[in-house]
């Protein structure tokens, strides 16, 4: 995934992210670069600093991987509810 | 902003005092002012209603337009000095001037000797003299900052408060969440206890809320499985505190799904006591799970953020600075190999 949205991966989306996560029982990693995090964890999720432009990959596994991915895919090209 | 967490009647506003008759100032206040009433009436017709008082000299002088009658009427210096200046005759015109109304009270300052007429006339008509050896303007201070205090808008909360680092902490939530044994845990960590399970909230002058504990049951506690406890006995002058202003208000809630918890910290909630707001953190109630040391950090927080330290902000601008950067250079490595 893309990250659109000008400011990037900052707080305020992560915080989406893992609270979207948090629903799901799968495991979920987002990778950027060689750097990888736990999806439900917000600081970790800001230790990707991915900046506008970054690409992200999302990786699912569990009896919802299915479900969670869409939903985190669909945040994504969102840009989070941000410009 | 989250909407209220809590039950709508967790601050129950009490009626504000109407009106205290004179003899109430006289024992509540009495040897502090160094009162001492100089007729025997003590309660005046009409009771103490405002926190603010008059100097009658315009209406000793025979203006009495817009006489404020309601208050508290302080006879100074020059008061007394022009009432001796007059002749008899005149004098007793002056003084049932004033008298012709029902006052709450007449106070004399600085010792000063009044007209016996005066007396007569009061002890007459049921108004309650008091005398004060203070000066006129440190009396007048002294007076309406208690009237103001008995006059302030009052509330009481069902929760404790403690004094945490000196952050005054207010603990709320449903009963038998462990709001005393938040509190007990915090005194025990060398925190002061201010009130247990029943809060009475004042707000003072500036709408600083103050809170303070019912009298009686001062610095108790009771603490499920044990009873009551006597606080100061059980851990000594440390561990109370008699009142202390309101600056956070913790809200403790059972873990739920359906609960939205702050897990950034950029936003702070808000509620308001008694028209004053209060920063609001949730805390969720999970077995293994701190609160002593969560409630800690709350207040260590707090005063960070009165000292400009804002976490949670600065981490996340420094973030969006960092990941600017990075865009910036690796737009420039791209340009450069064009």
């Amino acid at each position: 995934m893309t990250i659109v949205n000008s400011v990037g991966l900052h707080a305020r989306p992560a915080s989406r992210i893992a609270q979207t996560a948090s629903q799901y029982q799968s495991e979920i990693t987002l990778q950027h670069g060689s750097y990888e995090a736990n999806g439900k964890s917000i600081m970790g999720l800001l230790g990707l600093a991915a900046g506008q432009g970054a690409e992200v990959v999302i990786r699912t596994s569990g009896p919802d991987e299915a479900a969670a991915l869409a939903a985190l895919e669909e945040l994504f090209e969102s840009g989070f509810g941000e410009t | 902003m989250k909407d209220d967490t809590t039950a709508p009647n967790r601050v129950v506003e009490t009626r504000p005092i109407k009106g205290i008759s004179a003899d109430q100032l006289l024992t509540e206040k009495g040897p502090e002012l160094g009162l001492d009433p100089l007729t025997s009436c003590l309660k005046g017709r009409l009771p103490i209603t405002v926190s603010d008082v008059n100097r009658p000299g315009l209406c000793l002088a025979g203006f009495r337009e817009n006489f404020l009658y309601e208050r508290i009427q302080i006879l100074g210096e020059t008061e007394v000095l022009f009432l001796n200046t007059l002749t008899e005759e005149s004098r007793r015109q002056a003084i049932s001037r004033l008298l012709d109304y029902d006052l709450p009270a007449i106070i004399v300052t600085k010792s000063l000797t009044v007209p016996p007429y005066l007396l007569a006339v009061a002890e007459e008509k049921g108004t309650p003299v008091f005398r004060t050896p203070l000066s006129t303007t440190p009396f007048i201070h002294q007076l309406t900052s208690y009237l103001t205090d008995v006059f302030a808008p009052r509330a009481m909360v069902h929760g404790s408060l403690v004094d945490v680092y000196g952050v005054g902490l207010l603990i709320t939530g449903k009963s038998g969440i462990g709001k005393s044994e938040c509190a007990l845990d915090l005194v025990e960590r060398g925190h002061r206890l201010v009130a247990d399970d029943m809060v009475i909230i004042t707000r003072g002058q500036k709408g600083l809320l103050l809170g303070t504990s019912n009298e009686r049951l001062k610095y108790h506690m009771e603490i499920r499985g044990i009873g009551i406890i006597d606080v100061r006995s059980m851990f000594g002058i440390r561990a109370i505190r008699p009142r202390k202003q309101i600056d956070v208000e913790i809200v403790l809630k059972e873990w739920g799904t359906d609960v939205e918890y702050d897990r950034l910290g950029l936003d702070e909630e808000m509620r308001a006591i008694l028209g004053v707001k209060v920063p609001v953190v949730t805390i969720p109630i999970v077995p293994g799970k701190n609160i002593t040391v969560v409630a800690e950090v709350v207040a260590l927080n707090h005063l960070l953020k009165t000292h400009g330290v804002h976490s949670a902000a600065q981490l996340n601008d420094s973030l969006i600075q960092g990941m600017k950067n990075d865009r910036e250079w690796l737009g420039g490595a791209r340009d450069a190999s064009d």
